[in-house]
């Protein structure tokens, strides 16, 4: 297998949207999903995160405690590599969540679709639009129960 | 007998049954209320600007004005029957009113994000082709409250006094009949002024030196909110006149969203000495 940077990033948009598919068809079969997308996919990306963090992290410039340097950090294509693997994995992990936890409160899938989209391309935006459906579907149910 | 709101002491209506009443609605107008949060940040965060504002001034107007209406809506539901409520029809149609509601802010936003206009954006046709596919959106919105108003009208059960009856199905009609062929004419027009604008009403934009077709949008739009508080007026003041006195108020308003209309049309400004 090759240890460029460059070659490695073109595995892993594959195995992250096998993720995703999986996810939005989660109806058909929600054990196998949630096993896909909450463990086996974002280990694999974790696998691959901790080593290239191991291989290039003290080679690397930069650091966490300025924006600039933070930025310096994610010049260096096995680093760059490292975070861009980040986002894929705990995306996908939250996606899974999004999706288990809509299945445990009874939330149709299809509401939770343009979610999981979000999430896809941007991460908290997607979070956040799943929190505003389950607390407006919280508020509703409340109001419901307290009529009933 | 006694009526639902016949008197200003008489119970307030319960609000919960919105959640039960119109589910859809319910969730939707929460959610868009949720929306205002992530806007206002972006609002705050963004330096750029768009026709003098904020590019995001509009999708926060829109998530007011949708929520407000989808809110109301719900509210009114309780007066259809129940039967038409729970039929397999009517939840297609909330639900296809729901999907054309996010369709719209969705893309008010997505035109925030890029800096260009949402409406009369005629630049490149994927445009074009946005602003045809809102127009259908926003007539299938508007027509809940055709449907929701025919309803009503037809529900001999609502419970409500005769006049307040007439005032919440006329209202929610009259929502539809003037918001259409203005709102129509407007999105024709090429742009909500006619003639040049140089001075703005606050919050609301209306302009000060130009005809500004959004007043009778405006208007028209809160005839389902105008109609049925000139109901609950009417039955609480002049309980014998009630029914009469709502048609009047009805073709009142009527009469001065044409006149706001038309006034718009000869480039006069709307009440030009506000603001």
């Amino acid at each position: 297998m090759s240890t460029d940077p460059h070659a490695l990033f073109q595995l892993t948009g594959p195995l992250a949207i096998l993720g995703w598919l999986s996810l939005v068809l989660a109806p058909f079969a929600p054990r196998l999903t949630d096993a896909i997308a909450s463990l086996v996919i974002p280990a694999l990306l974790s696998v691959g995160y901790t080593a290239l963090i191991l291989v290039h992290w003290a080679g690397a410039p930069g650091g966490f405690d300025s924006l600039a340097n933070v930025m310096a950090l994610f010049t260096h294509p096995g680093v760059a590599l490292a975070g861009w693997v980040h986002y894929l994995a705990f995306d996908l992990f939250v996606g899974a969540w999004i999706t288990r936890t809509a299945r445990a409160e009874r939330i149709p899938h299809l509401l939770i679709l343009p979610c999981l989209v979000l999430t896809f391309l941007f991460g908290p935006a997607g979070f956040l639009a799943f929190t505003a459906l389950r607390a407006s579907l919280a508020a509703r149910a409340r109001m419901t129960g307290a009529t009933a | 007998m006694t009526f639902a709101l016949a008197t200003p002491r008489s119970t307030l209506p319960d609000l919960r049954r919105m959640a039960s009443d119109a589910p859809a609605f319910t969730a939707l107008a929460i959610l868009l209320a949720l929306g205002l949060i992530p806007l206002a940040a972006a609002m705050a965060l963004d330096t750029r600007i768009f026709q003098g504002d904020s590019p995001w001034m509009k999708p926060v107007k829109f998530h007011f004005a949708l929520g407000l209406y989808t809110i109301s809506l719900a509210f009114f539901a309780r007066f259809m029957p129940e039967a038409t409520r729970l039929s397999r029809s009517w939840r297609w149609f909330t639900a296809a009113v729901v999907v054309a509601i996010c369709g719209e802010v969705v893309w008010l936003s997505s035109a925030a994000m890029i800096n260009t206009a949402s409406h009369f954006n005629t630049t490149i046709p994927v445009f074009t082709a946005i602003y045809g596919l809102m127009g259908v959106f926003a007539v299938l919105l508007t027509s809940a409250s055709l449907v929701m108003g025919v309803s009503v009208w037809r529900n001999r059960a609502t419970g409500l006094d005769p006049a307040l009856h007439l005032a919440v199905a006329l209202g929610l009609v009259m929502t539809f009949v003037l918001t259409i062929p203005v709102a129509g004419y407007l999105s024709s027009n090429g742009g909500h002024f006619v003639g040049t604008s140089t001075r703005a009403l606050r919050v609301m934009g209306w302009s000060r030196d130009a005809g500004d077709l959004r007043v009778a949008h405006f208007l028209a739009t809160h005839a389902l909110h105008f109609v049925p508080v000139a109901g609950l007026l009417a039955v609480w003041l002049v309980p014998a006149w009630a029914v009469r006195v709502v048609w009047v108020a009805a073709a009142s308003f009527a009469a001065l969203v044409i006149f706001t209309f038309a006034q718009a049309l000869q480039g006069q400004p709307f009440l030009p000495f506000i603001g």
